[in-house]
């Protein structure tokens, strides 16, 4: 049906998450069309990305540079450091522009079904980087899941003989803001209800 | 003991309590019509009920009970009899459709399931598509009572698990997510408990000073979100019991006595007990049985494997009920369950009577009937009308069930 190169080309990219295969159809029929200086230009720019993008030998963010712009700002905060599981969450935090201090990225969730522990993850970096520099919180920023909670109280158990007094928190369970409370799912309300605070 | 006319007028310890309002026809949830598309055996298939009893009379495999589990889906998102969506849709088709119409306060609104082969399901409510499945929850409430249920005494505590997480799922929508979270636990926890031995060493054996085995916190998961279901659950049956009771002794002519008893696996002094109570308990009890779960390689401790005692007169009713007595026992539970779900959601759920009624003899027969009055829109399945008592022919509406496609009855008045 379609001419051998361009087939190619949606195999490729149905291979990407989040794309089935009418998106693929669409994506490469429209690549097609495109002028071939802006089709060298995002070959380009993969191929740079995938050459020169490396894990933050510090805190395990994507960067060219190592460490990391985070890790090497002097604007940030070197004793307040932000738990995450993952890139993604790193840059949901930095969308705040709220938190001035560090990450460290563990690279995923414990989960015995597949396989993922303590060795998979970026736990013992952690624990020697907090003997090293010694912050003074850590703020686990985790879904709130079965498995994000098991991880959480692993790291924290990790962490508890190389640093007795740092300050562990999470984030709070609550409500969207600006939600409508009748909106609420039960779950989340649930939980709210249960981490209710003084007025 | 008298027969009480309707369950509020009944004896003294169901006082009176019920607003002069809820007898008001027009408060009550109505399915007022169904549409089935390639679900099941019907391809493509319309009803509108016009009077509160419906009957569906067939031949066996034309698609009666195939009616009734599209209703039960409605009303808790789960068959009895299908594992995967894909047996729900007809063959060689991919999507399935199961249409309805409620009528709530004299208001209709229009409820849509779609069922795919590939286990995807979207729901919408009056053409918006719901983002999170617990939200369909509620909007039909259904008690089914199938010969299926016989299994609630004779079956495996499985069984009476299910039956007290359907109830539960009707009235407390945080449910849903508690039974799914613990699901998961369970599943981590039993593939940590099959591979590295170096992790899921028992607590006991693990050496002072090292780092907890990641167990422990699978352990500390397992107990939280457990002990909160088992609180649950004895509460669901302390409310349970009085009722079911109630409706045991009037079915029996008030000679046997049904009590009801919550056996959850991990021992519950008292079913009062503060959640931290209950998670120590919790935590002791894996530990006497990690050895056995480490040879097992899969979870011993916990609601999953809790027990609902059913005892007549003092006795297992496993061990020792009739067939008419285990019949009479679950229409007990079932009529328990109805008048809960009317008490918490203030609408009677609607009644599905699959293949049994006329399996009850013409007594009890007369007792549901008294129990259910006009109030509870009932559907009924049977291969044959004869061994019906009149008061149910009465003023219902008769539907003849063949290859998945309805007919008014030819018989006219029902009887054949």
């Amino acid at each position: 049906m379609y001419t051998r190169p361009l087939a190619r080309l949606i195999e490729e990219l149905q291979r990407l998450p989040g794309i089935g295969s009418k998106t693929a159809q669409r994506l490469a029929l429209h690549l097609i069309n495109r002028p071939a200086g802006e089709i060298e230009a995002l070959a380009k720019a993969l191929l740079e990305a995938k050459q020169t993008v490396r894990h933050c030998s510090i805190c395990f963010n994507w960067s060219a540079e190592d460490p990391c712009e985070i890790c090497r700002s002097p604007q940030r905060d070197p004793s307040l450091w932000c738990v995450v599981a993952d890139v993604k969450d790193l840059m949901a935090m930095e969308r705040t522009r709220e938190f001035k201090g560090l990450y460290h990225v563990l690279g995923g969730l414990i989960s015995p079904m597949n396989g993922i522990g303590v060795d998979q993850l970026h736990i013992r970096e952690l624990v020697a980087r907090v003997a090293r520099e010694k912050p003074q919180e850590l703020i686990f920023a985790i879904s709130p899941s079965v498995e994000g909670e098991v991880t959480m109280h692993v790291v924290k158990d990790y962490l508890k003989p190389v640093a007795p007094t740092l300050r562990m928190t999470r984030l709070a369970f609550g409500l969207p803001m600006g939600s409508e409370l009748e909106y609420a799912d039960e779950v989340t309300l649930a939980r709210a209800l249960e981490a209710r605070q003084e007025l | 003991m008298p027969l009480p006319k309707c369950w509020w007028a009944g004896p003294a310890e169901y006082p009176n309590s019920r607003p002069e309002t809820f007898r008001d026809p027009c408060i009550f949830v109505y399915l007022r019509s169904l549409h089935l598309r390639h679900f099941r055996n019907y391809r493509d298939q319309g009803i509108t009920f016009d009077a509160p009893k419906t009957i569906l009379v067939g031949e066996n495999a034309q698609g009666k009970t195939n009616l009734l589990e599209a209703v039960e889906l409605l009303a808790t998102l789960r068959s009895r009899r299908a594992s995967r969506d894909r047996e729900l849709v007809y063959q060689e088709e991919h999507q399935a459709q199961i249409a309805a119409t409620v009528e709530r306060l004299g208001v209709a609104h229009e409820l849509v399931m779609e069922l795919r082969s590939s286990g995807r399901r979207s729901l919408k409510v009056d053409g918006h598509v719901l983002r999170r499945q617990a939200d369909f929850l509620g909007q039909v409430n259904a008690v089914v009572f199938s010969s299926l249920d016989l299994e609630l005494v004779r079956g495996a505590p499985e069984a009476r698990r299910n039956w007290l997480d359907g109830v539960l799922l009707q009235l407390e929508p945080v449910y849903l997510g508690l039974v799914e979270q613990y699901r998961q636990i369970l599943k981590q926890r039993n593939a940590l408990l099959k591979q590295d031995p170096k992790d899921s060493v028992p607590l006991t054996q693990a050496t002072a000073g090292d780092q907890l085995p990641q167990m422990a916190f699978w352990d500390a998961q397992l107990a939280t979100t457990g002990s909160r279901i088992m609180r649950r659950r004895a509460r669901l049956l302390q409310r349970l019991q009085p009722l079911a009771a109630h409706w045991h002794r009037v079915i029996s002519g008030g000679r046997e006595t049904l009590t009801l008893t919550y056996r959850p696996q991990v021992p519950l002094p008292d079913p009062q007990a503060s959640p931290a109570v209950i998670q120590a308990q919790f935590l002791a009890e894996i530990r006497t049985k990690a050895a056995a779960e480490h040879s097992l390689g899969s979870s011993l401790v916990g609601p999953h494997r809790d027990e609902v005692e059913l005892c007549i007169n003092g006795v297992a009713a496993r061990a020792y009920g009739s067939q008419g007595q285990q019949r009479t026992l679950v229409l007990a539970l079932k009529l328990a369950e109805l008048e809960l779900i009317e008490q918490v959601v203030r609408d009677p759920p609607l009644l599905l009577l699959d293949d049994v009624l006329a399996e009850l003899d013409l007594h009890r027969q007369n007792q549901l009937l008294e129990a259910i009055q006009e109030r509870v829109q009932t559907l009924v399945t049977t291969t044959h009308l004869g061994s019906f008592d009149a008061g149910w022919l009465k003023a219902a509406q008769i539907l003849q069930v063949q290859g998945g496609q309805l007919f008014p009855d030819k018989t006219g008045d029902g009887i054949p």
